[in-house]
């Protein structure tokens, strides 16, 4: 008897859009229906970067979200030599984010999907980098600490919902970081967040910082207000301009152990071991409360690699360990989106048209995951 | 006297009504945000029929500016991505 032979497994084929912050992407993702590991077909991404001293606003935002999103699109399509009529469904970012920049992406999705004739499916922003994050990592059921410009949350996954056991109450870690970047005016470019990383390797100095950890929460905006304050204070530098002659008549800071002045270096080493020491503290309780070892770490923060560091040490004095990814995928990505959009349209899930809207507020836990167990 | 006294009507002109419905319902989604202003969408066979009702001329404008910037994008999205019938 001739073998049987096994027909190839389904193939299906997500495009996914992303614009919830600064980050444009769009990505195109594959998955089996054997459910052997996911394909990446392409990932591509622009970011807005607004000078030094500066956020982004939504309006600018939304400007080069709509003028970049065509383009990208076209080079997805031309890049990973996908047909349009192989596109299974379109995934776009429903929230959380900013309003005009979701908008601008959203109203494009919902095009597509008319033009092309294709199932929509809204996704959360967090879900996807979870999702992605588990993807990528092969992570069994670890505890997720969600960190971005825009999210602080601690998450562990129990009966099809992923749930929040702490989060930041007031700001963000990741937008504690950017605004700090903004105050000493370091470089947007590539990110606040990488440039502030850079500068706090050559810091030395570990001054007392509030440390606000509530519970499973923590805060954030008064160690942010208290950091500022003490940028004020610092040793002019030899360009100073006539707005700081009055800071020359005040003493600058120094380090007590030593008189020299505290640097703009110090000031970053010591914002970063603060809040990540909280974040490491509010992780740690959440695994202990569902007798995990293993922490995933997602969001744009998540590329640190100080805070990979001393969440790795953490884990490892509990027996675990830390799985992270690398900036293709804690920075915000089209492929997440299509990746978490296509799990949940596998699932028979889909949006209806007239509810394809954004929304600046959507929680973790308001998502079925009816993917998983 | 309406008490949205500030109209303005625009008509766009789409290569086929399939583009102009599928431009009328994309932007149908999503509701207008202030309750200073009106928006309607219709279609005239190719055309595709904005109607803008506002408290003020400053409303208006903005409201107006907003969706323009929106349809040029889409207008984009269907001349680079639509796909042949």
């Amino acid at each position: 008897m001739s073998p049987t032979s096994t027909s190839p497994p389904r193939r299906f084929i997500a495009l996914g859009l992303e614009g919830s912050a600064n980050k444009l992407g769009v990505g195109l993702i594959a998955h089996f229906s054997d459910n052997s590991p996911a394909q990446i077909l392409s990932n591509l991404r622009d970011t807005f970067i607004s000078p030094p001293g500066e956020g982004f606003l939504p309006k600018d935002t939304a400007k080069h979200h709509r003028a970049w999103i065509v383009p990208l699109i076209k080079r997805t399509l031309k890049e990973s030599g996908v047909k349009v009529k192989d596109i299974d469904v379109i995934c776009y970012t429903k929230g959380p984010g900013m309003g005009a920049p979701l908008q601008s992406v959203a109203v494009v999705a919902r095009t597509l999907s008319k033009l092309w004739d294709k199932p929509i499916v809204g996704v959360n922003h967090c879900v996807g980098h979870i999702e992605m994050g588990r993807e990528i990592t092969g992570a069994q059921n670890p505890v997720v600490l969600y960190v971005s410009g825009g999210n602080t949350q601690v998450i562990a996954y129990a009966e099809q919902k992923y749930r929040i056991f702490g989060e930041a109450l007031d700001i963000a870690v990741g937008n504690c970081l950017d605004r700090f970047a903004r105050t000493l005016n370091i470089p947007n470019d590539p990110a606040p967040g990488y440039n502030i990383e850079q500068l706090a390797k050559s810091g030395k100095v570990l001054l007392e910082l509030p440390y606000t950890v509530k519970g499973m929460d923590c805060s954030f905006s008064g160690i942010l207000a208290y950091i500022d304050q003490l940028a004020t204070q610092l040793a002019p530098s030899s360009d100073a301009d006539s707005t700081t002659k009055s800071k020359q008549e005040r003493k600058p800071l120094l380090d007590p152990a030593t008189n020299n002045p505290i640097t703009p270096a110090d000031l970053c080493f010591s914002l970063q071991e603060t809040v990540f020491g909280m974040l490491v503290e509010i992780t740690e309780r959440a695994m202990a409360h569902v007798g995990s070892s293993q922490v995933l770490i997602v969001g744009g923060v998540g590329c640190n690699e100080r805070l990979q560091e001393m969440m790795g040490e953490m884990a490892r004095e509990r027996g675990g360990s830390v799985y992270a990814t690398d900036e293709r995928f804690c920075i915000d990505n089209g492929i997440m989106i299509a990746h978490a959009g296509l799990l949940a349209w596998r699932t028979g899930f889909e949006t209806k048209f007239e509810d394809t809207t954004c929304t600046q507020r959507f929680r973790t836990d308001e998502v079925h995951v009816a993917w998983r167990d | 006297m309406s008490a949205f006294p500030h109209v303005l009507t625009v008509n766009i002109p789409l290569p086929s009504p399939r583009l102009a419905t599928i431009l009328s319902e994309s932007l149908s989604v999503d509701e207008e945000l202030s309750p200073h202003v009106h928006r309607t969408f219709e279609t005239d066979g190719s055309t595709l029929v904005v109607r803008y009702s506002a408290t003020t001329a400053r409303m208006l404008r903005v409201s107006t500016n907003g969706v323009f910037e929106s349809i040029k994008t889409l207008l984009e999205t269907f001349q680079e991505l639509d796909e042949p019938l």
